[in-house]
């Protein structure tokens, strides 16, 4: 059963105050409905939160790649650089030879050079993924409701006071279990420009 | 699991139940576990106080029961790499609900093998000299020794393993933050760093996460492979082998994969998993044991040719008296667990079976120990020289250490179990909404 209104709307929201609508969907298919259908109308790309990482919203919010990817490469190539001068290096610093061995020895020095590809292309994506993220979040993003770790989606719509009948009306239209509304408080670019 | 029968919220409701304060019985086992630990860390303060001469290390045995303990729980680690990365690259569905009690499995098992170098290295606190750091003698490590491999290749595993488990957990913690009250959410709420799943927050977590499992791929099978070589880099009869690198992977694959369905079957059933973990996900599991058992079947098969092909004596003679020797019974024992009692996996009943698999598992994971044991131990027993010649025997102290090791590691997997999420909620989730749209299609 659809319930609308249901969120804290101010006592007298005039009609040019922005307002945050988010749609509450139960499962995927509707709520990529509603993401196209958002989109189609025209209004601010959504904010959509998921209980679980799905290539279908993302692709239906036309998201772009994450850069992580580049933070992955680039930490990658520094560990195997760094692998190969930290071995290079220290040998020629120390030449001592073993078992008739050349002192700058490339085969056994692949494998240091190896690891530490493997090192800082995980330690410099993890990294990435913080920064890009946001992480740690001290505050809530606005328009999350602890249902949407649980079983539910969620479709957040910044726009105007003056939308809300057509914005209730294009989201329970694609399928959503309800639509709840507060006053926008929505920092700009946060989580919806970067795409 | 009949996922089209399923709802997301479902998912959260029989993990976050496993996450209730535990109960009296649950305490007691900790408790024990503790207590075992404790005699460990005793034993091995009377290690360090008293020398290795209390240990059974004597020429030309130097490498005995503690390198095999590292050598097996590093190999008891990589099967969770595998379980989560590589089964995650080709996105294998029924991996979903194994692959964190399996990842867990491999951050405590690496955890537990870094331990066993420190320990057989007598002065335990010199570890850092095979690390380069700026020190007055200018001084450098030999970086053409596979030992300095071996530090690099573990360290990194280790750090890269945990890096893995602790992001793939943070949607879950969230979860559990968001049911949780008092100081449980307080702890989770730290965890998840703030996630709420937004969009953009899945778009880079996902990228992340994937290009980790990209990264722990060829990691897990480095590692094993360097680990192999501290062996077949030497010019010792029975360790000089080029297939030490495939086997060394291939014997882990398969020696990891049996302690996760020893850890799995009794946690499903103490934890109330029984409608997350399935009998159909462990007959998967039981399909890859059976696989890799044949792997390292042909892989002794192959060794042995090798030996008898090479026309070498000495090899010959070190792989008789691995068959024949002293050693002789461990090594028909290892071939009985590890070659012969896996077969009774093709039958599709056994693999079924909760209790059949259970006993399964524990007969491969002493095969897989035993092997280690035979080639470590076996291998140095019987060198170039007869007159060398001597077979080693352990005593308490190993024993003692060894025996708490297995404690060390089931104390923390038995903790992070109970206080965090043991089935990855997300990726069940994710599994349900892909059968709806496989069926719907």
């Amino acid at each position: 059963m659809a319930e609308t209104g249901t969120g804290a709307v101010t006592p007298g929201d005039g009609m040019s105050e922005t307002l945050l609508f988010t749609g509450l969907f139960s499962d995927e298919e509707t709520c990529t409905r509603g993401i196209v259908a958002v989109r189609a109308a025209g209004l601010r790309k959504p904010r959509v939160f998921s209980p679980f990482a799905s290539e279908r919203i993302l692709e239906a919010l036309d998201a772009a790649h994450s850069p992580v990817r580049r933070w992955v490469l680039f930490g990658a190539i520094a560990g195997c650089a760094s692998g190969f001068a930290l071995t290079i290096g220290l040998s020629a610093d120390y030449p001592h030879v073993t078992a008739g061995m050349p002192i700058v020895s490339i085969p056994p020095f692949v494998v240091i050079a190896f690891e530490l590809t493997i090192l800082f292309g995980a330690l410099s994506g993890v990294a990435g993924f913080l920064v890009h993220g946001r992480f740690p979040r001290l505050e809530p993003v606005p328009g999350y409701q602890l249902d949407f770790s649980n079983d539910r989606f969620g479709v957040v719509i910044e726009c105007a006071a003056s939308e809300r009948g057509r914005v209730e009306i294009l989201l329970l239209a694609a399928g959503a279990t309800g639509v709840t509304v507060l006053g926008a408080n929505l920092p700009r670019g946060e989580d919806q420009g970067e795409g | 699991m009949a996922t089209d029968e399923l709802r997301y919220g479902d998912v959260n409701r029989w993990v976050l139940q496993t996450l209730k304060p535990p109960g009296r019985t649950y305490w007691l086992w900790v408790g024990f576990l503790a207590a075992v630990v404790a005699i460990g860390i005793t034993t091995w303060t009377y290690q360090i106080y008293a020398g290795l001469g209390v240990t059974g290390l004597r020429q030309p045995n130097m490498w005995a029961i503690y390198i095999t303990n590292f050598v097996f729980w590093v190999g008891i680690a990589h099967s969770g790499t595998l379980i989560s990365a590589i089964l995650l690259l080709f996105r294998t569905r029924w991996r979903t609900p194994v692959y964190r009690a399996a990842e867990t499995m491999t951050g405590f098992a690496v955890l537990t093998a870094g331990l066993f170098p420190l320990i057989h290295l007598g002065r335990s606190w010199f570890f850092y000299w095979l690390m380069p750091y700026p020190n007055e003698r200018w001084l450098q490590p030999n970086f053409r020794s596979p030992l300095v491999w071996d530090a690099f290749a573990v360290s990194t595993y280790l750090i890269v393993s945990w890096v893995f488990l602790l992001m793939g957990l943070i949607p879950d913690v969230a979860a559990a933050r968001d049911a949780a009250t008092g100081w449980r959410q307080t702890f989770y709420r730290l965890l998840s760093l703030g996630w709420q799943g937004s969009d953009d927050q899945w778009r880079h977590f996902s990228a992340a996460y994937l290009l980790l499992a990209g990264l722990a791929t060829p990691l897990v099978i480095s590692v094993h492979s360097v680990v192999s070589w501290d062996f077949a880099m030497t010019q010792l009869p029975g360790w000089h082998s080029t297939i030490f690198a495939p086997y060394f992977v291939a014997g882990a694959i398969f020696s990891g994969c049996a302690l996760v369905l020893t850890l799995l079957i009794p946690l499903r059933r103490l934890m109330g998993l029984e409608e997350a973990i399935t009998p159909w996900h462990l007959d998967n599991l039981s399909k890859v044991i059976l696989f890799m058992s044949l792997v390292v079947t042909y892989s002794y098969v192959t060794e042995a040719f090798i030996a008898w092909y090479s026309a070498n004596p000495f090899e010959q003679m070190a792989f008789h008296m691995r068959y024949w020797g002293p050693y002789g019974p461990l090594f028909w024992l290892m071939v009985f667990c590890n070659c012969v009692v896996p077969l009774v996996l093709f039958s599709p009943r056994v693999r079924r079976s909760m209790s059949g698999l259970f006993i399964l598992s524990i007969f491969i994971n002493i095969g897989m120990w035993t092997e280690r044991f035979v080639i470590i131990a076996g291998s140095l027993a019987t060198n170039f020289m007869p007159s060398q010649w001597a077979f080693y025997k352990p005593t308490w102290v190993e024993i003692t250490i060894t025996v708490a090791s297995f404690a060390w590691f089931l104390m923390w997997f038995t903790l992070f179990a109970k206080f965090l999420p043991i089935v990855s909620m997300t990726e069940v989730k994710e599994g349900i909404a892909w059968q709806k749209q496989a069926l719907a299609q």
